[in-house]
């Protein structure tokens, strides 16, 4: 019969021994941490200890601020980037409310015309932008035969268009970012402002804004450390007056007398940088990175509960919004009621148009006729898909790109599924501090890191072999990878795992009956962006690559600043097919992703 | 592998079978002890020392409010979480160091956790293909499984593709399909309407009696635990409260909680005036003086007496041992009135009698007398 025992036995503690230590998940996280620390975090230290190896330790740095072109270069990156983010913001905002509010097949439209060049390289959208706006380009065009211009002008390289190249390539980040926070949003709180008597405005004013007013820091951030640390767009599309940061330490790194001085720049490049995270950080919480996604971890207060807690900055917040905010409103309330509506179509069909026409026009040129880009063109052929395709040097290229980004995938994905694993199931201290880790590649500028990649890679003999691209590469595609599959993970329903244990499988049996199954279409996906990424990247490779290992965007980039011709046309169309490819194929992660969130 | 204990199907439904098979009924059981269980998180202590010892073949249900450990004690028990301290013995021996997937239980959840990629009969199958039983045996039991869950017309089907009922019958025959000594459920009928809910519990309950395996209930629900259990563990804050049979939970709860916790409580707060054996002599705050049972410990001086909402009898006249009573609301529900009456002492009253053609529905404001005799009420200590 059962007694409620109350005699004191001494109690014992069950010891958890070894074996059982060594089943904890969190040490699926080894690899991926030591691959990260041998090939990220140690060559950024490195970089730091030759910055400061100067004969005084401020030597280099002094001369970062004493000289004229690198101060003013360094004020112009910033006016410039905060620039970009002010217009991605203005444009963005809408469009993500544009998204939200559409159903159905113009939702699909739109979204696809947002999240399509997202995934499209920079390189190559620049090169579109240049295309468009060239002397014998469809704008050029245009403008004449309105009459607005009696010849055709030169467009490109000055701030204009590095602004609105720059905006144009970062506005998806802008526009994803505002959009989960906006699809996060319980409608019923809409419903029930309106149902309070709230009009449309008031409901943006007081509900809508407020409660996106995270993702709208989280976007304005994202894009700005973006912009910060830019180095295709600025130029190809800036003329001389429009240097960023970064370009000056790309052109530095051809000489080696700048050793120290070079790294100081880099590391003036990264502080700011990861000053402006740390910041953003102490406001939205580092999850901002990411996408804000909590994981299991979850004592650190959400966000907005954190400025809901706040009364001070709350009763700021609003004291601002009604003294200045409602008559403002009240101005614009008089406008007609379809205003609001209108503004958001206007201002998001006219970014969806800016994101994907140049891609349209781009598509059209490579089946030109002609032997230079002219839009439209004259006739239609398949000249330079032959030429592309019988041409040695790109085919080669092709290949090392393929291979590299295969392997690069390959490196990602198995390090990021296991840390994945590691993350979400495993019972360890400093999660978040492992997970930032584990993500911040996405925010160290690539200018950076390639700089801090090159000393290591000489010191190994890696520069121009194709498994060390692939390592680099894949410094950018483990956060990637990461993201995805801890996302996947966290909808596998947990109860599914203990059911299969409890049931008898053993935790490798739980793995790849249960786990692995639900989290495939992750995976693909996973492994789809990692490839990408790879078959992307272009400033690691320029500090990386060698003569002899020429990879396809190291060959549009040699291309577009020697002679802009239709192949980088074919190649950016292949592009554009191998990205819509892969997106139809991650559609169904994609589109639970959104639910889930 | 030892030959299933034979599943008569036509028993089942049949609750008056049930005492019969109990007396021709195997038991496979294993007997659980656990002992000095400790669970924590930080300083919140989830389980909080608990000792329960449960018999080989015992339906025992771990019953609380959300928050109380019985969840936890059941992830100790299969494995999910590990003991901050004491110890869980499975027929004797100590589990801690078996893994989930070796100690051979089976389990059924709330949410069912029906493998989404399997069929059902893959699902069911899924704890025999685990335990490496070889095809035709697997298939066989599958079938008769399937057969007692009365499922066999859904054996092909996805999971989705049911009714929550079905998938939560899935969900038994896959806990069951091993006839494991010991059947985990966490609040396994939560999520089906009323009416399933009830069929299923006896569904459950036969399946008890036919298997006879150990069963651990856990739930929230009063009536299910009073409804399902050989005993019931109440548990509060991480620790039992009060274990014993259904009726003995039900007509002598060991303190407030429990008596509120489960069935419609009317606690009554009084004076002991006399006391002889276990009949004790109560005065209310208003001067109502009644008999009432309790138990020998109790000593003279302010007490909480609990008396049932339906072991009150009500008249339109006073009688010797009554008390007046102001109705303050009266409902019909089908098969009895529920009154609310304020007493002289101003505490209010719940009394559930039978509808019957003699009562009409009293009023609002009406003044009836309301009276229990000595076995109608318990002293709480």
């Amino acid at each position: 019969m059962t007694t409620l025992s109350l005699t004191d036995e001494p109690r014992r503690q069950p010891t958890s021994s070894l074996a059982m230590k060594l089943k904890n998940p969190a040490l699926l996280l080894l690899p991926a941490v030591a691959f990260l620390g041998f090939i990220y975090l140690l060559p950024l230290i490195d970089l730091i200890r030759i910055s400061i190896s100067g004969p005084s330790w401020l030597t280099y740095f002094e001369r970062v601020f004493a000289v004229p072109l690198y101060w003013e270069s360094l004020v112009r990156t910033m006016q410039i980037s905060v620039t970009v983010a002010f217009l991605c913001l203005l444009f963005g905002y809408p469009t993500a409310l544009l998204i939200h509010r559409t159903r159905g097949l113009t939702r699909a439209l739109i979204a696809t015309a947002i999240v399509l060049p997202y995934f499209i390289a920079i390189l190559i959208r620049t090169y579109a932008w240049m295309v468009l706006l060239g002397r014998t380009g469809p704008i050029n065009k245009l403008l004449v035969a309105i009459g607005v211009l009696g010849e055709p002008v030169q467009l490109l390289f000055h701030r204009g268009t590095v602004l609105l190249g720059m905006t144009a390539v970062l506005l998806p980040l802008m526009v994803l970012t505002i959009y989960s926070s906006v699809s996060r949003l319980d409608p019923g709180l809409t419903r029930a402002a309106l149902a309070s008597g709230a009009g449309p405005i008031a409901v943006f004013w007081r509900v809508l804004l407020p409660l996106t007013l995270p993702g709208i820091g989280a976007g304005f951030l994202l894009v700005f450390v973006a912009a910060i640390g830019f180095f295709i767009t600025p130029t190809l599309l800036g003329g001389p007056g429009d240097q960023m940061f970064a370009m000056h330490i790309t052109q530095q790194a051809d000489s080696v007398t700048s050793e120290g001085f070079l790294q100081a720049l880099g590391v003036v490049l990264l502080l700011i940088t990861l000053a402006v995270v740390a910041i953003a950080g102490r406001f939205l919480g580092l999850e901002f990175i990411w996408g804000g996604r909590k994981l299991t971890e979850s004592n650190a207060a959400s966000t907005t509960r954190a400025a809901a807690d706040d009364p001070t900055r709350r009763s700021i917040g609003s004291s601002l919004a009604d003294t200045i905010g409602w008559p403002l409103l009240r101005l614009v309330g008089m406008l007609p009621a379809s205003f609001g509506t209108w503004t958001v179509r206007l201002m998001g069909g006219l970014v969806v148009a800016v994101l994907i026409l140049p891609i349209i026009v781009v598509m059209v040129i490579s089946f030109s006729s002609a032997s230079y880009l002219t839009f439209p063109p004259p006739g239609f052929s398949l000249r330079w898909y032959e030429q592309f395709f019988s041409d040695t040097n790109w085919m080669r290229a092709f290949w090392t790109s393929a291979m590299i980004a295969s392997v690069s995938a390959i490196i990602a994905v198995g390090l990021g599924t296991c840390a994945a694993l590691g993350i979400v199931r495993g019972d360890v201290r400093g999660k978040s501090a492992i997970m930032l880790l584990l993500v911040s590649p996405i925010i160290v500028p690539p200018v950076v890191l390639g700089l801090s990649l090159y000393t290591l890679f000489l010191k190994f003999d890696l520069i121009g072999s194709v498994f060390g691209l692939a390592a680099a590469h894949a410094i950018g595609g483990l956060p990637i990878v990461v993201v995805i599959l801890a996302a996947a993970l966290q909808g596998v329903d947990k109860r599914l795992e203990q059911a299969a244990a409890v049931h008898g499988a053993s935790s490798l049996t739980v793995l790849r009956l249960v786990t692995l199954p639900a989290i495939a279409p992750g995976l693909a996906a996973a492994t789809f962006f990692a490839f990408l990424h790879s078959f992307d990247e272009l400033v690691l490779t320029l500090f990386l690559s060698s003569a002899q290992l020429k990879t396809l965007p190291l060959m549009l980039w040699g291309d577009i600043n020697y002679r802009l011709n239709p192949v980088l046309a074919v190649v950016s169309t292949l592009e554009v097919l191998l990205v819509v490819g892969g997106l139809f194929l991650a559609r169904p992660v994609l589109a639970t992703s959104q639910k889930a969130s | 592998m030892a030959e299933p204990v034979a599943l008569r199907a036509g028993n089942l439904g049949a609750r008056g079978a049930a005492s019969q098979a109990a007396q021709a009924r195997q038991v496979i059981g294993s007997s659980i002890a656990v002992r000095e269980a400790e669970k924590r998180y930080g300083q919140f202590h989830a389980v909080d020392r608990i000792s329960l010892d449960i018999e080989p073949g015992e339906f025992i249900t771990l019953l609380g409010p959300s928050g109380s450990g019985k969840t936890t004690l059941l992830n100790l028990l299969a494995g999910f979480q590990t003991l901050d301290g004491g110890e869980i013995l499975v027929d004797g021996k100590p589990v801690h160091n078996v893994p989930t997937h070796k100690r051979g239980f089976g389990m059924v959840f709330q949410s069912y956790a029906l493998f989404p990629n399997m069929t059902v009969t893959q699902n069911v199958a899924f704890p025999m293909r685990m335990a490496g039983v070889d095809r035709a045996t697997t298939a066989r039991r599958v079938a008769e499984t399937l057969e007692i869950m009365r499922l066999s017309a859904h054996a092909d089907k996805a999971p989705s593709e049911m009714s929550g009922g079905q998938q939560q019958r899935v969900a038994i025959a896959r806990a069951i399909v091993m006839r494991p000594k010991v059947v985990l459920m966490d609040e396994p009928l939560s999520a089906l309407d009323r009416r399933l809910r009830e069929s299923i519990q006896i569904e459950i309950r036969d399946l008890h009696q036919t298997i006879g395996s150990t069963i651990l209930f856990v739930t929230h629900d009063q009536g299910e635990a009073l409804t399902m259990s050989d005993r019931i563990a109440v548990l509060d804050a991480g620790k039992i409260v009060q274990i014993g049979r259904p009726l003995d939970i039900y007509r002598h709860p060991a303190n407030r909680f429990v008596a509120s916790f489960v069935g419609e409580s009317n606690l009554i707060e009084a004076e002991i005036m006399q006391k002889r054996g276990t009949t004790v002599t109560l005065k209310n705050r208003s001067g109502y003086v009644f008999d009432a049972e309790s138990r020998d410990a109790i000593d003279v001086g302010r007490v909480t007496v609990l008396v049932r909402p339906e072991r009150i009898a009500i008249a339109d006249e006073a009688t010797a041992n009554s008390t007046p009573v102001t109705v303050t609301s009266a409902i019909f529900l089908g098969e009895t009135l529920r009154i609310e009456a304020q007493m002289e002492s101003g505490e209010t009253l719940l009394v559930r009698c039978p509808d019957s053609a003699k009562r009409p529905l009293p009023n609002i404001g009406d003044r009836l007398h309301v009276s229990w005799g000595p076995e109608d009420c318990w002293v709480l200590a």
